[in-house]
């Protein structure tokens, strides 16, 4: 650049000056079509025109503030006293209880797994006592490892697990004793 | 002759583009950008603008006005409209931050 050492500030500051106002002048471009954006979209989402709604439809709108009715004016607890008929086992059920015994009735929800597991152990004991007197010497050998399984009626997950913990525990010191 | 003048042009146009990605780099120009929108809605320059932007669109037709219409028919009133205050506020940030980091 062909300048004299004195009018290099003065010409700098004069660019920067203009840097300055080209960088201004596309921020307000931006906020320009930020806002083209924003009129375009509710224009054609329909809702640009909706604050020059006159008094007189307002009224339609107003928030309803009546007993047993919501905020829109529609009524709420409408369905607490019907009865509802079981697709599944065919029972007439109320409105309010229909959806826990769909649960248990499909067998889908969290606890029908659980309540249907107890209710095999359960089954299974009182099943099987007569039958465990014949077979004693095998029921002796099988439950040396799993302690108190046979005099408990619900086998807890928990007591499986420490089972093959222990199971496990004693095939390691099996291995490191035989090295 | 022209070569100078184009090696000067390209020089400038370099350190405005430097410039730039440093303003958007450390997050100057997205805090210019907001505090140039809360000065407009302040000083009523969106509710004008919109204002504006019904009778284009009355004028156009709802259902047929464009991205373009609006551009168009808004952008120039929109610059023309920017009070002066806003723009001096504006530029005293712009140039302190030039100050700051332009290498010159």
């Amino acid at each position: 650049m062909k300048m004299e050492e004195g009018s290099v500030s003065s010409l700098d500051n004069s660019k920067l000056e203009g840097m300055a106002q080209d960088i201004l002048s596309e921020l307000v471009e931006d906020a320009c079509l930020g806002l083209c954006f924003e009129v375009h979209r509710a224009v054609k989402q329909g809702y640009f025109f909706l604050d020059d709604t006159d008094q007189e439809s307002m009224r339609d709108f107003e928030i309803v503030d009546q007993p047993g009715l919501d905020v829109f004016g529609q009524v709420y607890n409408q369905w607490k006293n019907k009865e509802c008929v079981c697709p599944n086992c065919s029972r007439s059920i109320a409105a309010s209880r229909f959806a826990p015994h769909l649960e248990k009735c499909l067998g889908m929800g969290r606890n029908s797994s659980r309540i249907a597991n107890r209710r095999i152990v359960t089954g299974n004991n009182t099943n099987n006592k007569s039958e465990s007197d014949q077979e004693d010497n095998d029921d002796v050998n099988d439950n040396d490892w799993s302690y108190g399984a046979e005099k408990k009626a619900k086998k807890r997950k928990s007591d499986k697990v420490n089972i093959l913990l222990t199971l496990c525990c004693c095939y390691c010191y099996f291995f490191y004793f035989n090295e | 002759m022209d070569h100078t003048v184009s090696k000067i042009m390209s020089k400038d146009y370099q350190m405005k583009a430097a410039i730039n990605q440093k303003l958007i780099e450390m997050g100057e120009r997205e805090r210019l950008k907001e505090l140039l929108r809360a000065k407009l809605v302040e000083s009523g320059w969106k509710d004008q603008l919109k204002a504006h932007c019904k009778d284009v669109i009355r004028e156009k037709g709802l259902e047929h006005v464009t991205v373009e219409d609006l551009v168009t028919e808004v952008t120039p009133k929109g610059r023309a409209l920017v009070p002066d205050s806003v723009k001096k506020e504006l530029l005293q940030r712009i140039r302190a931050f030039l100050a700051q980091h332009a290498a010159l």
